[in-house]
């Protein structure tokens, strides 16, 4: 009888991983198909999913640090800086070394972010505050407070282009996921991240580089923040150095979180994150377009966040699993 | 190199004063007058008292990020009942509210055992909705003229606000040193599997944390709106990061249980001395933001070190 629950619980969680998020994404496009003509659209429906790259792109570096037992929260305000030095030398350079720019500059951000985490000993997410801050401030710098914009076809491309019938954004975006689930799943990297996440000193005692695995780690988030961020300017046509990247770290942990990746490290799910990427934007374009007013947007996205960690507590529950 | 550390525990913060007080007496003829020593300390309230309450959080082994949303949601509560009950009952009411958000942060982090970071983010964004909602985005003007004694009159040639610090550095300096609830804030922050079994209710404990830092976040917001009369949802954008940085900068531990409250009051000190120096050489705002950082990261790399030396010293069986 015992034996018998707990295998039913074990199915539960595990369809959920498997078929409760992609569920969740058709009932909650169906809700606002049927409440709103506009959303129903084709082009919305796709243009959304070049919003969601945005989000999906940035959520495996961040899903990676997260299973490690990080945070980084420096994502926005890094989005921000890179993006504003790297459109600003499109006039003198070309678009191509401004994307080019733009993703190096992140992920030397990003590998900065390692060197302070591990040198450190310190929790991630405070130097990462700090960072956040330090690279809000010199974006406002740099740009003394004005927006940068992008005319360069090439850039505009990376975001605004369709390649037979697709658009860029999103192959981008389904290429990313496939180098991180191939990191994840098939190579030793990825089981050491999961390792050090799990436990750190066993990690450390079984001969893994804990240092070197978290460095890794922080550098693709920045390379990862740097991809999105160069698929996001060009799909706004500019970058603000005070908007670029507001509540991106909010929105990437919530999709990483609903995605089915443990808050204490250890479990992770890319898959997973890649709904959770698509619902945190259809929510997002479903209410603006239900002209629900953007102030109940912010309550909603925090109770999403909540609601992520419930399910996961659920989740590892009934997989007998402790979630801390 | 630990008895360096130990010493910079205990005076460190000193040095960091010292230093920039000969610097600004050197760059700036008015700042060894009167009113601007007041003026520097009267500034530095916001971050003290707010930095009160990080210290209570930091030492239990928590965090909070949603300080500067629930500081907007008191603002504009204040401006939106001061003109329908009075100036006390609306006074009353903002803090209660702030507080309220505290309670819910505390439930959700000891009951639901919910990380702080992750809770307090989602708080932050849930507060500021509610804040943006209550105003409908815009910021209200009080009329209540009265209502701006508060905040920018003086008692005895001295700054209002500087009693208020003074007053609720003996009440946390009370709370933390000499109350038992004190010594079970420090014990689950030290270790929390221990407290618990030693009887204290720890639940209990974290949810008082997380109302008493909610309710510095509420008092700093009733004074910044009284001196700019102004009710505004998106007050205080990055003073989460203040916070943060006096506390740290002060000494308080970011492994929990041990809070230093004459750190966090003196820190909070040093940042109003640089915000005075950066009005000098007349730097935009941004200039502000990117020093706080700075300095974080100093704090953050001497406490970093200072975590190394320990650890390293208990792995040699050296008692520290």
């Amino acid at each position: 009888m015992i034996l018998k629950q707990h295998s039913a619980r074990v199915i539960i969680a595990n369809q959920w991983d498997r078929f409760g998020l992609p569920f969740l994404l058709a009932v909650l496009i169906a809700v606002f198909a049927g409440l709103s003509e506009s959303f129903r659209t084709v082009y919305n429906l796709i243009s959304n999913l070049q919003f969601a790259a945005m989000i999906g792109i940035g959520a495996i570096g961040m899903a990676f640090c997260i299973m490690s037992g990080d945070f980084d929260i420096s994502v926005g305000s890094m989005s921000a800086l890179v993006g504003v030095l790297g459109a600003s030398l499109v006039p003198r350079f070309g678009g191509v070394v401004g994307v080019l720019v733009t993703i190096l500059l992140a992920t030397a951000l990003g590998f900065l972010n390692g060197v302070f985490v591990t040198k450190l000993k310190i929790p991630a997410f405070i130097t990462t505050l700090g960072m956040m801050y330090i690279y809000r401030s010199a974006a406002y710098i740099y740009t003394t407070n004005t927006p940068v914009y992008i005319k360069d076809p090439f850039w505009l491309f990376l975001g605004n282009g369709v390649v037979l019938g697709v658009p860029f954004a999103i192959i981008l975006m389904v290429f990313c996921f496939a180098v991180g689930i191939y990191l994840l799943r098939k190579t030793p990297f990825g089981r050491y991240v999961v390792a050090v996440g799990t436990n750190k000193t066993a990690a450390r005692l079984s001969g893994i580089n804990v240092d070197g695995i978290k460095l890794a780690v922080f550098t693709m988030v920045g390379l990862f923040v740097g991809i999105a961020s160069v698929v996001t300017a060009a799909n706004l046509g500019s970058v603000n150095p005070g908007m670029t990247g507001q509540g991106y770290e909010f929105q990437l942990i919530t999709a990483v979180v609903l995605g089915g990746t443990a808050l204490s490290g250890g479990n992770g799910n890319l898959l997973g994150a890649f709904f959770a990427a698509m619902i945190v934007t259809y929510l997002k374009n479903g209410l603006g377009m239900k002209q629900v007013n953007s102030y109940w947007q912010f309550v909603a996205f925090g109770l999403v966040l909540i609601f992520a960690v419930g399910v996961n507590r659920l989740k590892f529950t009934l997989l007998g699993m402790r979630e801390t | 190199m630990i008895k360096f550390l130990k010493l910079y525990e205990r005076f460190g913060i000193f040095l960091f004063i010292l230093v920039g007080f000969v610097f600004l007496s050197l760059a700036s003829p008015n700042f060894l007058k009167m009113d601007t020593l007041l003026n520097i300390i009267a500034q530095g309230t916001y971050a003290a008292v707010v930095g009160f309450g990080m210290t209570l959080a930091i030492t239990s082994g928590g965090f909070d990020l949603s300080v500067e949303s629930v500081m907007a949601l008191a603002s504009v509560f204040l401006a939106v009942f001061i003109p329908r009950i009075g100036i006390p009952l609306a006074i009353v009411i903002a803090l209660a509210a702030a507080s309220f958000v505290g309670l819910l942060n505390g439930l959700i982090i000891a009951k639901l055992k919910v990380n702080p970071l992750i809770t307090t983010l989602a708080m932050q964004t849930i507060v500021k909705g509610v804040a943006l909602l209550v105003t409908g985005g815009k910021m209200i003007v009080i009329k209540q003229k009265q209502f701006m004694e508060l905040g920018t009159g003086k008692t005895f040639g001295i700054p209002n606000q500087i009693y208020i610090m003074v007053l609720f550095f003996i009440i946390f300096y009370i709370i933390l040193y000499h109350t038992s609830f004190g010594r079970q804030v420090s014990g689950v922050g030290s270790n929390e599997t221990a407290t618990r079994i030693s009887g204290v209710n720890v639940d209990l404990v974290k949810i008082g944390v997380y109302i008493l830092i909610a309710f510095t976040a509420g008092l700093t917001s009733v004074i910044r709106t009284s001196q700019a009369l102004i009710g505004m949802p998106s007050m205080a954008a990055g003073f989460v990061l203040v916070a943060i940085t006096v506390t740290i900068l002060g000494g308080t531990s970011l492994t929990g249980g041990r809070g230093n409250l004459w750190g966090t009051l003196l820190a909070a000190l040093f940042i109003s001395m640089v915000y005075y120096g950066l009005n000098l050489i007349n730097l935009q705002i941004f200039y502000q933001m990117l020093a706080v950082g700075l300095v974080l990261l100093i704090a953050l790399f001497i406490e970093g070190l200072r975590v190394r030396y320990l650890q390293a010293a208990k792995a040699k069986g050296i008692r520290v």
